[in-house]
């Protein structure tokens, strides 16, 4: 008590030191105390900062947190982070303030005759791991599950996916990842072989033209988007904005060229069809480094349950596809894109002039698409023909959503094909997992189970008993949860989640386990630009919150699987770590070892001799390049990237009579994701209270809609009444309706469909039809 | 600018006063200001490098304590002017 | 007579034939006159981001701020910016004589207040206008041709927002919010960049422009939502 007292005393001098100078500065504008200006922190703040990435995007911004006496008490941006170079955003700056909220989980909830009742966490623990072990002996080792996160730590994924593949012997482990990032992965895997981004954000800094397809970077990458604007005023770089909604970024690019929902596949195409037309073809390029195929078409939405699909890829020449192109001329595209011929031109010149570097970025547009492996596909094609790929400032770029949907997600491979190196289906990368493990390699199954949409279908259906929940928050953020709400509710299904706040997820948990915050506990995050980044525990979180890693530990060992999990309470981050690296070793994927990312801030894997690799496939800076050629698309057998043959496609569900409109979903810059911790940040809260509706004026006009007025937004799967918003953040364009998903009273995931692409499985959450009324 | 409501409202508000001043010296008696002001143990100064001015927070045990200590601190003879910005009252 | 009748309609179809072209072509001048102003029906709660990179661009603000030297003796200050205003948030009046008093200020402010500079006259710099695509200036603008009274007012002047250091960010060091609204003032390098910036809320990395990445204001204007609808059962059962 002493202690705390005298603390909140230092804190309150600090304030009144402060109060004073501030009066001072107001009559002697200028003024000048002993040392005191240091970035606007008193020097008699004895803050000690730590570094660590931001628990926020997948931009992976480095931060300093500045703690006093064990509290976290600022935030500011790392300067020594060549990501962000000292710059945050708004709620980068306040991330802390969300753990001193009052309605923190801070012990273990077991839920007793419909009531929640506090429960020692050892007593919880013990109960999760009967129910599991109860389940796999009644029904089988399919009958659990476990759904993670592009937040969890790398190893917090990691532990995972031992745990369930490794230990327990079942696929059925997949994350929120696959509803945000499932379609650049299949994209990349398609195309050239290898996952994630060849280049990295230094691109930025040499780019003439940044591209930006579906993406508001001003409000979900921010820090990028400042540095983009940094260029631009700088050297002159040129932004063009390619969107179905005019946004902040519109305001702040060059250009801003608006199309018709899904019709960006077509629009790609005839990029290609021009770029050919015109002789802007780097020949020698694509003669080397790609060959071309097709693929399936009328390729479905998987709205059934137990939707399944395979791509049966076939090889075809350069004269098929130019003939294949002929159906996607600016004047033939221009009628239904509703982009004009003159913009189609405008773009793929800037494509194809030999003079220009180009970047184009994308984030959930393309991803969160029913063809996001084709439209992935499709902006990979219009690089590889021009050869603007793989150099500083040339280069499609695949942004992220969530802090570690590369480096856990997608590296560690929390998916239910996944194994932290390849895939379950090849024996050999089964082999090499069971022997990291010291497990037998019969016990990891080799077929793959059920992706994020399914497995909640599976809950459903009553085929999953047991779902542990880490990390995420699906009844707000999975599409169509009008149905997986009452999924997740039934009996059938005994329910764990861990979080640190209470959401609607935890709502219908039969155990809620309370877990410790970013810089509570020590972890690993990989942003998009293959950034590994390492922090320490900065802060002990409140009362029983527990690292989640250690929770799968504690749950892993009462199953019976001890001496696969020996590591250490203090040390297990490092050993985990230092485990997980062996998947990785040598010159394609090497991870930096664990002192070097401890002194810098982050490193970019391969890294190789002490090097990290900024642009891949490029011999002039990546090692794995063997051919001797100057590029060396290594990920598949022939060394050459794909370009693919991929039509344009209509979206499930479009506006008709009865359901007239585009319902579009989104983010906005003060909250990330489904607002579970921005909502607890006052700064952030107080900005942007509640969700709402925008509609174009015209649109609004003709229903009579006022600003602020409550309106009903309603599709055949359900509804939700928001404010309307006219004309203000964003404006969509006519006949379309774009609502923000992160507020938990206000669930538009009730109204939208869950189709996904049938090759990443990544749901669209972009494209269905609503009815709107005034409520 | 006397009481800052912004941080004031939440603390009890009969004990512990915290205050901060701004201190002019007499012209060409900063430093002795500064000086006899360090004295104090309840004192913290801080001057200002360009102006003829200090910054000063008081901490004090209760109110009694407070009053004697700004008549100490008005009697210094260095001192022309003490205004007064913020007042901060924390719980015992 | 029947080629008088024939020579009238003739002029009549010519007469009509002018009226219709001359309509047309005036409308279409309508047209090019007006950029299409999309309208907001009822005003914004959420702040318009129409204007708020205005500058930044063509008139070089941003980085010429940033390279620009502080000149000292032609500082503005906050007390003279707020003197000019009869409420924080009200529109300032005009400290000086106007060039032509029948004109409503489109072509005339415009030339000192959309980019500013320094004017040898007044001896100091042009503020800079957040909203120049409102050409009727003087319609919230206008002179002070007396500081006297026509009978007694007790309207106090309500205290500006503070400034400086602590005044208006969550943590140290963190970002300061927005403290006033900004309806019309969506373009914050008008107010709080370059020359004529008043010295205490100039700000030191023009050259930023996505202001509100990390700036947002302070309080929502956005209305309070009925939580009856509210889906979350949490605390209801946590009830012991």
């Amino acid at each position: 008590m002493y202690d705390s007292l005298t603390n909140r005393r230092n804190f309150i001098k600090k304030m009144a030191m402060l109060s004073a100078i501030t009066a001072a500065a107001s009559m002697f504008p200028g003024i000048v105390f002993a040392s005191e200006q240091e970035k606007g922190i008193p020097d008699n703040a004895n803050l000690d900062w730590k570094k660590g990435p931001c628990r926020f995007c997948g931009v992976g911004c480095g931060i300093l947190v500045g703690t006093e006496n064990g509290k976290a008490v600022a935030v500011k941006g790392d300067p020594n982070s060549s990501v962000n170079k000292g710059l945050l955003c708004v709620k980068g700056y306040h991330q802390i303030m969300c753990i001193q909220s009052k309605d923190r989980l801070k012990t273990a909830l077991v839920k007793k005759n419909g009531n929640y009742v506090e429960t020692p966490l050892n007593e919880a623990l013990d109960l999760v791991a009967s129910k599991m072990k109860e389940s796999i002996a009644q029904n089988g080792k399919d009958s659990v599950a476990m759904y993670t996160s592009g937040q969890s730590t790398i190893p917090e994924g990691y532990i995972a996916s031992k745990f369930m593949k490794g230990a327990i012997g079942t696929n059925n482990l997949d994350c929120n990842a696959r509803l945000c990032m499932a379609s650049a992965v299949t994209g990349f895997l398609t195309s050239f072989g290898a996952d994630e981004p060849m280049g990295c954000y230094e691109d930025i800094d040499h780019a003439d033209y940044f591209v930006t397809w579906g993406n508001n970077m001003a409000e979900m990458h921010p820090v990028l988007f400042s540095r983009m604007l940094e260029q631009k005023a700088k050297r002159g770089a040129k932004i063009i904005d390619f969107a179905t909604r005019t946004t902040r970024s519109s305001t702040a690019s060059d250009k801003s060229i608006l199309f018709e929902p899904q019709t960006d596949l077509a629009v790609a195409n005839a990029i290609c069809y021009e770029i050919i037309q015109n002789g802007w073809v780097n020949k020698s390029f694509v003669e080397k480094h790609c060959s071309f195929s097709k693929g399936l078409t009328h390729i479905g939405y998987g709205l059934e349950d137990n939707f399944q699909f395979t791509d049966k890829p076939e090889k075809i020449d350069f004269e098929a596809y130019k003939e294949f192109l002929k159906d996607y001329s600016p004047e033939k595209v221009a009628k239904y894109s509703k982009v004009s011929v003159k913009d189609i031109k405008y773009l793929a010149a800037i494509y194809g002039d030999p003079n220009k570097k180009v970047v184009s970025y994308w984030c959930m547009g393309m991803n969160q698409h029913t063809r996001g492996t084709w439209i992935n596909n499709l902006v990979y094609n219009i690089h590889l023909l021009t050869g603007k790929i793989s150099q500083p400032g040339n280069g499609p770029f695949s942004l992220t959503g969530q802090p570690s949907a590369c480096g856990t997600a997608r590296e560690v491979g929390t998916f239910t094909h996944k194994l932290p190196h390849g895939v379950v289906m090849n024996k050999k990368d089964r082999e090499m997992a069971a022997k990291i493990w010291k497990v037998p390699v019969e016990r990891i199954p080799s077929k793959p189970t059920y992706h994020a949409t399914e497995m909640f279908r599976a809950v459903d259906r009553g085929d999953i008993n047991f779902i542990w929940v880490q990390a995420t928050n699906p009844l707000v953020s999975l599409p169509k949860t009008s149905r997986y709400r009452p999924a997740m509710e039934k009996k059938s299904c005994f329910v764990v989640v861990s979080d640190v706040f209470p959401t609607p997820t935890t709502d219908v948990a039969d155990v809620i386990l309370p877990a410790a915050w970013h810089i509570e506990k020590g972890g690993l995050y990989g942003n998009s630009e293959r950034r590994t980044q390492y922090w320490q525990k900065m802060v002990e979180s409140p009362g029983e919150a527990t690292p989640d890693t250690w929770m799968f530990i504690e749950v892993a060992r009462r199953m019976g699987f001890e001496d696969l999990f020996p590591y250490s309470k203090e040390n297990h981050v490092e050993e985990i770590y230092n485990e997980y690296r062996q998947f990785h070793e040598g010159a394609k994927h090497g991870m930096a070892p664990l002192e070097v990312l401890e002194k810098e801030s982050g490193a970019i894997w391969p890294y190789v001799n002490g090097k990290s690799t900024q642009w891949r496939y490029n011999a002039k800076y990546d090692p794995a390049c063997s051919n001797g050629e100057d590029f060396h698309f290594y990920g598949k057998p022939d060394g050459k990237a794909v370009i693919w043959q991929r039509p344009f496609e209509d979206a499930p569900e479009k506006p008709d009579q009865e359901y007239p409109f585009w319902l579009n979903t989104g983010r906005v810059v003060e909250h990330w994701h489904t607002g579970s911790m921005t909502r607890r940040i006052p700064v952030l809260h107080q900005a942007m209270p509640n969700a709402y509706a925008e509609f174009h004026p015209d649109d609004a006009k003709s229903l009579g809609i006022r600003n602020g007025e409550n309106i009903k937004i309603t599709s055949r799967r359900g509804s939700c009444t928001l404010p309307a918003s006219i004309n203000e953040r964003g404006l969509p364009t006519k006949g379309q309706v774009f609502v923000p998903f992160f507020d938990e009273n206000m669930l538009i995931n009730d109204v939208t469909l869950d189709s996904f692409c049938p090759i990443s499985k990544e749901p669209d959450y972009k494209k269905c039809a609503v009815k709107v009324e005034r409520a | 600018m006397n009481e800052n409501s912004e941080f004031s409202h939440s603390y009890n508000q009969h004990s512990m006063p915290i205050k901060s001043y701004l201190a002019h010296p007499i012209a060409g008696r900063k430093d002795e200001l500064l000086a006899a002001l360090k004295g104090f143990d309840q004192c913290e100064v801080l001057p200002a490098e360009n102006q003829n001015i200090l910054a000063l927070v008081t901490d004090t045990l209760n109110d009694k304590e407070d009053e004697i200590l700004k008549e100490k601190i008005e009697a210094l003879s260095s001192l022309k002017l003490l205004a007064l910005v913020s007042g901060f009252n924390t719980p015992q | 007579m029947k080629k008088r009748l024939g020579i009238i309609s003739f002029f009549v179809v010519i007469f009509i034939a002018f009226i219709v072209v001359w309509n047309y072509s005036y409308e279409q001048g309508l047209e090019e006159a007006y950029t299409p102003v999309i309208e907001t029906p009822t005003g914004n709660f959420i702040p318009s981001e129409s204007g708020a990179f205005r500058r930044f661009d063509d008139a070089g603000a941003g980085l010429d701020y940033l390279n620009m030297p502080v000149d000292e003796n032609h500082q503005r200050t906050l007390d003279t910016y707020y003197d000019n205003r009869a409420y924080p948030g009200a529109p300032p009046s005009i400290p000086h004589p106007v060039a032509k008093e029948r004109s409503f200020g489109g072509n005339t402010c415009i030339q000192c207040h959309q980019n500013g500079g320094f004017v040898e006259k007044f001896n100091a710099y042009a503020p800079v206008t957040p909203h120049p695509e409102m050409v009727n200036c003087r319609q919230c603008h206008v002179t002070q041709n007396t500081t006297s009274n026509f009978k007694e007012n007790g309207f106090t002047k309500p205290e500006p927002p503070k400034v400086g250091l602590g005044a208006n960010n969550a943590l140290l060091g963190g970002p300061p919010m927005i403290p006033h609204q900004l309806q019309m003032r969506e373009n914050c390098i008008s107010c709080h960049g370059g020359p004529s910036a008043p010295k205490e809320i100039r700000v030191s990395h023009p050259d930023r422009i996505n202001c509100r990445q990390c700036h947002l204001p302070k309080h929502s204007e956005q209305p309070t939502v009925d939580a009856n609808t509210f889906l979350r059962q949490f605390d209801k059962l946590n009830e012991k």
